[in-house]
Order: C-alpha cells, then structure tokens, then sequence
C-alpha cells in the first residue's frame, strides 16, 4: 500500500485547564457549537483537504471519543482503501507502549505509519478550532523541498510570548525556536502542525530510540534536532480563525463567536463543511412561551423559556419561565422551570431543577460539569 | 440467522389527491415533520424491533425513495447477514404490459422468493400512507398469544379524524374475550359525525406459512398484495383475525388536508410526544448542518424547525424544514415549509404548503385557509407579479 500523506492526529491529550470538563473525557471529545466536538474540526479539515488516511491516536479516557470516531463514517473518512483509525497504546513484547509525549506518540506507532509507506506525515493536533486546508500546506512543503513544514499563525505581539514562536529568515525558512520567548523576536507561533518527510522523521525516532530514548516532543526535542543538523524546515503562515481552546474562558469564547453566522469561522459555509456524528432527534420545539435570539438551536430541544446569545445543544430542555444568557449548553442538559443560567458552560447531561441559578460572569465562567444536578428535585412533570 | 419476520411494503398508496407534493414522489417519500419522510415510520418499527430485511413495492421509479434509504444502514437492513432491501418499482406498469401481453407477471414470485428466502415465522404486510409509530414485537407477542394465524392492526378513532372519502377500511371488531375482526367495510358509509369506529391501519402480521396460502390465492386471482385482501382472503377461509388496538398518534395521509392537519397535529405536545418520544425512536437519515441560527430580530413561537435553518423574521404555529431561511420582518404562519425555503423580508404567509426549495421575494403576501391551504410547487420562485398565478 502507498499513500502520499497519512495524518495522525494527537488526541491523547487531557487538556486539564478544562478542570471538569476534561476530568471523565480528553478534550478533543468535549462537545463544541451545539452539535461538534472539538475534534471535528481536524477531522473535518483532513476530509475537505482530501487526506482521506488519518490515524487517530489517544490515550487519556478515550471511550468517549473512541465512540465518536468510530470508522470515520461520519468524515466519509470509511473509504475502502484507508479511513480512520483509532490508535491507542498497547502492550506488546518490548512492553507497554504509552505514550510520553507527542513524538513518542508517532515512535509507538511506527508499525501502522510504516503500513500506510506515506511519503509524508501531518501532524495535527485534535483540539483546535479552525478551517484549513492541509493540501495547500503539503504542497509548500513539496516546493520548498522542505524537510518539515510547520504552520504557524501570526499572534498579537504582546501575546507571543505565550507561544512557541518560529524566527524564520526572508525565505520562511526557520532558523530558530523559542518556547514561549521572554523577549520574541517574531509573532509566528507554531500551530502543532507539522508536515514531516516520513522516511528523514523515522530515521530520528529510530536512531535515537537506540540512544538516549530523549526524543518524546515535536517542540521540545524533535524540531531541535532538526535545526542542530541544518534540516530544512519552512514555516507556512496560515490565516484564518484558529483557536486553542484549552481554557474554560476560550472554550466559552469560542462557543460565543460561533453563534454569529457572519463570524469568520463561518460554520455554515457549504463548501467547507465540519462534519460531525449527527444525532438523530425529533425537530427543536419551541413553544408558545418560547423568547429565542441571538443563538442557535439544535434538533431535540424543546424551549419554553428565553433563550439570549446562547447555544443549545441537542436534546436540551428549557422549561417554563426560565432564562438562558451568554451560555453554551452541552447536549441533553436539562433546565427546569424558572432556572437563570448567565455566563456558563453547563456539562453534557446535567440537570439544573426548578429555581435554581448558574451565574457567572464574562471573566469567571460558571461550569456545571458533566451529569451534575444542581437545585431541589421539584420537576413540573 | 434467524430474525423476527419478513417485512413486505406495499407502496402504491393512491397519490392522486396530494397532488402536487407527489407530483415527483410516491406517498411514501412525501417529508413530514421538518426532518422526516413518511417512509421512516414503518422502517422505524422495523428498525426497533431489529428487523433486518424489507421488501419494497413500488407503483412508480421510486427515485426519491432509493434517494432516502440508499443501503438502508441507517434502519439496520444492511447486514451482510440475511439484511438487506429489496425493491421492485413500476408495479403497475409491469402489471399492465403482463396482462396486455398476457404473461405471468413476476410480482408474487417476487414476493414468495423474498419471503421464502428470508425464513421467518411471520410476515408483515404494511402501506406507508397511514402515519403511526408501532412497536412490533409487541404485536408479535400479541398475535402469539393469540395463536390465530393473522393479526390485523387498528385503531378506535372519531370517523372525523378521517377524510369524508377515505381509503381506510372500517374494521368490525367483536369485544369481549376474543378481540377479532369479523367484518370489513367501507368506512365511507360511516357517519361524519360517529365519535367511535375501529379504522383498520393497513398492516397485518401473519403467519409464514399462511401468507404463502394467501398469496397463492391471490397470484390465482390477480389480486394485490396487501392487508386489505390478506384480511379479506382470511374473512372469505373464516380464519379468525386478531385484532391488536394500536392506542399511539395515528393519521391517515391521503389527500392535502390530512397532509396539512397531520403535521399541524406536531404543534401539540401530546401528538409530538405519543409520535416522537417513545421508547421507540422514530430514525431517519441524517444530514450535515450547523444548528440552527435565530437572529436578533427573530420571534419564533409554538413551532417546529429542523436544523441549518436561519431565522430574521416571526414564525407561529409553523413547522420548517432544513436549510430554510426567513428573513427580517417576514411573518410565517400556521404554515409547513419543506427544506430549502426562501423567504423574503416583509413576505406574509399563512396556511400555506410549500415543497423543496420554493423562494418568496420581498414583500409578497400568500395566504390560504385552514380548509384550503395553498400549496406550491418545488422550485418555484414568487414574485409580486406571479403570485396570483400560484394561488389556484
């Protein structure tokens, strides 16, 4: 079998600033926009970039979004020659093969890269938000003759020093890496995209395996490497929505900025599509006491109450009398009569009861987690 | 592998008197309910008591029918294994040339083939046209607790629930210990204004090896596959029939009017709920689409709206489709817009009908009756200048 780009997308991560949302789930699979999850968006953009070869790799409680993935049906990524599939550490006669960072993670997985022969490896990362289109990068890469491409995405100033920041010379080519710089000498922060030479990154990962076994990280050892042994790297500037949602504040955030549909993001774009495992519910009732704006809906719900620049995933209930603002509400939430819910991200599941009031403000979000009840069990039905 | 029973679709519903929104579809793809086609009920039943194989008769090509099921998968009648639906389109036409060159007609050797292949204990005869959410195994359980050969499915309805002239056959049903039918009759007979009559649902559940008897007879006497002759066939052998009483939301879906009232019915919590949220889901194929988007400017109340819709304007007692758009200061009421609906700022519409993709320019005003809605074609465009034109 040959394939010209396998992407493996890392998502094994715990994402642990999520604090409960991440505590039963990694975060690739927290529920996103109403129907999504967070790893749809790379998924998405691997399908619409025609990578149709892409091995998923997690590890940190993966059940959720092993259940989500699936064969990739649902990315038409189920093709008979390649799809998704879900890689996961496992044991084997050199023993356990966990995975200790993110080139670990690719090193544990030699045997299905070397399966698919790639001639090149995209690295994405499963927890960002964002459109793009890998195959315009794959092909910088392939005129640059590039060793590895990196993508990276201009930042405000004053906040580069938050990120690994790429200095590159007029050519784009990177001549240094700095982890979160005091003092930047570029704004181009590294996206946790990389396009790599299949052939040139196994010989790394092997050579030093039969080493020191000190090659566990893209950032903080393998790009190094490359740049000690005058590897040609290029950084590819991309432009566009992308967003790390790794904080409570930016994943609300995030959420916010996707009601509007003349955001950039633009979710609503037919042509670029984020696909994800679509629910099958009756449609979204609102009844005669429903007050909806400035938000978006998703089938299953059922809204008796106000509703103001809010999502609502699917299966929500909203009763009587109650008001939802400035939230984002995981899929089956149900909310009973007369409940204010201000500022807050209420977890898939949770049960908010009659009266009771989750209010947060635009700089503390109020989080429900996961299957939380909160308020006195005085449901109207 | 063993499975529960052979489901035969008799899809030849008269589509006649829902003319024009069949125009391009037989009954059984007719959307309802802003994300579904009348078809997914039936396969529903099927799919919730995990029937995995269906055998499909069609009266035309049945394009938009294959469009919707495709391999089946999503009602699980793809198993390798014994899965599987089968489907035989142009029925009448083939019917017609068959007896006009006077050769056999393959239909029931389509039916025997399937039936025998599949080797079940029971087949399922059903239409589409009557809309329901059966749970089978329940009527599995009652038909062998029964222990008669064939069970017939109704329902005790007032006779005004149903269309002054109606397909549906009034069912007699002797109460009392033995719950049987024993007498079929028109229900067009029956008084408007009778407030209890057993309607019969168009679907039977029989024995195997009675079906096969039955479908001799009626390959004999060149007679349609269906729950009305299978009952007829067993009245005529004094087989007894079970009764089984279907108590959920029912409505028979045979003109415009019942159309339009069956999913207005929607918009009551109690229809919704006794259709939808069962322990028995309702499915169907499922699309891609961002959720839908209701704007600042949006007044959106007792109604329906399936997904990637955006919302400007007011909407009441309306049911919408997918990809629907109304714009700001448009007014839609007690009104079902099928997908891909365009509506145009200040545009005024009430009790109206609307197929696939129709686009109302700004400002146009349509409005029907609750006894006569307007119903308008797929793709139409209305303009100030047209709009009389469409009103007809």
């Amino acid at each position: 079998m040959k394939t010209e780009t396998l992407a493996m997308v890392l998502a094994g991560g715990q994402g642990s600033r999520l604090g409960k949302l991440t505590k039963q789930i990694a975060k690739p699979a927290v529920p996103f926009g109403g129907k999504y999850r967070i790893i749809d968006f790379a998924l998405s953009n691997c399908a619409n970039s025609g990578i149709m070869n892409v091995g998923v790799v997690t590890q940190y409680q993966p059940q959720a979004l092993n259940d989500h993935v699936g064969d990739g049906k649902s990315w038409g990524l189920n093709r008979h020659k390649g799809g998704a599939t879900i890689l996961q550490p496992y044991a084997s006669v050199d023993g356990e093969k966990w995975f200790k960072g993110t080139a670990h993670a690719i090193y544990q997985n030699i045997d299905f890269i070397d399966r698919h022969n790639p001639d090149y490896v995209l690295i994405l990362s499963g927890d960002h938000i964002y459109k793009m289109d890998y195959s315009k990068m794959i092909d910088f890469h392939k005129e640059t003759a590039a060793s590895l491409t990196v993508g990276v995405i201009p930042v405000p100033w004053d906040e580069a020093s938050r990120f690994g920041i790429m200095n590159t010379d007029l050519t784009n080519r990177i001549i240094e890496f700095e982890e979160k710089p005091k003092e930047p000498k570029s704004n181009l922060a590294s996206m946790g995209i990389y396009v790599f030479n299949w052939a040139r990154l196994r010989q790394y990962l092997v050579d030093n395996q039969a080493k020191d076994r000190t090659m566990l990280d893209f950032g903080h050892d393998v790009i190094p490497a490359y740049l000690r042994n005058s590897e040609k790297m290029f950084a590819y500037s991309f432009e566009g929505y992308w967003k790390d949602v790794g904080t409570l504040e930016s994943l609300w955030t995030a959420n916010m900025e996707l009601i509007d549909p003349t955001h950039e993001l633009n979710i609503r774009d037919r042509d670029w599509r984020i696909y994800s495992r679509n629910p099958d519910t009756p449609p979204q009732f609102l009844t005669k006491d429903a007050d909806v704006v400035n938000s978006t809906i998703t089938d299953g719900c059922y809204v008796a109450g106000e509703v103001d620049h809010s999502i609502l995933s699917y299966n929500v209930r909203v009763g009587k009398g109650s008001v939802v603002k400035d939230s984002f509400i995981m899929p089956n939430v149900t909310i009973g009569s007369n409940v204010r819910v201000e500022h807050a991200i209420i977890g898939e599941d949770a049960k908010i009861y009659d009266g009771a009031e989750i209010i947060g403000k635009e700089d503390e979000i109020a989080v429900l987690g996961y299957e939380e009840e909160i308020g006195g069990r005085k449901d109207e039905d | 592998m063993r499975t529960k029973l052979a489901a035969i679709l008799n899809l030849t519903e008269d589509a006649e008197r829902l003319q024009p929104l069949t125009e391009q579809r037989p009954v059984a793809s007719l959307p309802f309910g802003c994300r579904y086609r009348l078809i997914d009920f039936p396969f529903s039943s099927l799919y919730n008591a995990e029937v995995i194989s269906a055998a499909l008769f069609i009266s035309g090509s049945g394009h938009s029918l294959y469009d919707h099921i495709r391999s089946g998968s999503t009602w699980g009648l793809d198993s390798p294994i014994g899965g599987g639906v089968f489907t035989h389109s142009h029925i009448e036409w083939k019917w017609e040339i068959a007896k006009r060159e006077n050769i056999d007609v393959t239909y029931y050797d389509n039916h025997r083939g399937y039936v025998e292949r599949a080797n079940t204990d029971h087949v399922l005869i059903t239409g589409s046209g009557i809309l329901c959410n059966v749970n089978l195994d329940s009527v599995i359980q009652y038909h062998e607790t029964k222990g008669n050969p064939i069970t017939a499915l109704f329902k005790n309805v007032t006779r005004a629930s149903l269309p002054e002239e109606t397909n549906v056959l009034r069912y007699v049903v002797n109460s009392g210990q033995a719950e049987n039918v024993t007498k079929v009759e028109s229900m067009n007979e029956v008084p408007m204004d009778a407030p209890k009559v057993a309607a019969g649902m168009d679907m039977v559940l029989m024995d195997t090896e009675f079906f096969l008897e039955y479908l001799d007879y009626a390959d004999e006497n060149m007679k349609e596959v269906s729950a009305a002759t299978a009952v007829a066939y067993a009245l005529k052998q004094d087989v007894l029939i079970s009764a089984y009483e279907y108590t959920g939301y029912m409505k028979s879906i045979e003109d415009i009017q019942t159309y339009y009232e069956a999913n207005m019915d929607m918009l009551d919590e109690n229809n919704f709920n006794s259709l939808f949220y069962r322990n028995e889901p309702v499915v169907t194929r499922t699309r891609h689409g961002a959720p839908t988007y209701y704007g600042a400017t949006s007044n959106v109340t007792n109604s329906q709206l399936a997904s990637d819709c955006e919302v400007y304007g007011n909407v009441k007692n309306s049911l919408i489709f997918r990809k629907s758009k109304i714009a700001e200061g448009a007014t839609v009421s007690d009104s079902v817009l099928m997908q891909g609906a365009e509506i145009g700022k200040d545009v005024v519409l009430k009790h109206v009908i609307f197929d696939k993709k129709v686009r109302v320019e700004d400002g146009v005003h349509l409005e029907g009756t609750p006894d006569n809605p307007i119903v308008i074609k797929k793709n139409t465009v209305i303009t100030k200048e047209n709009v009389k034109e469409n009103v007809q």
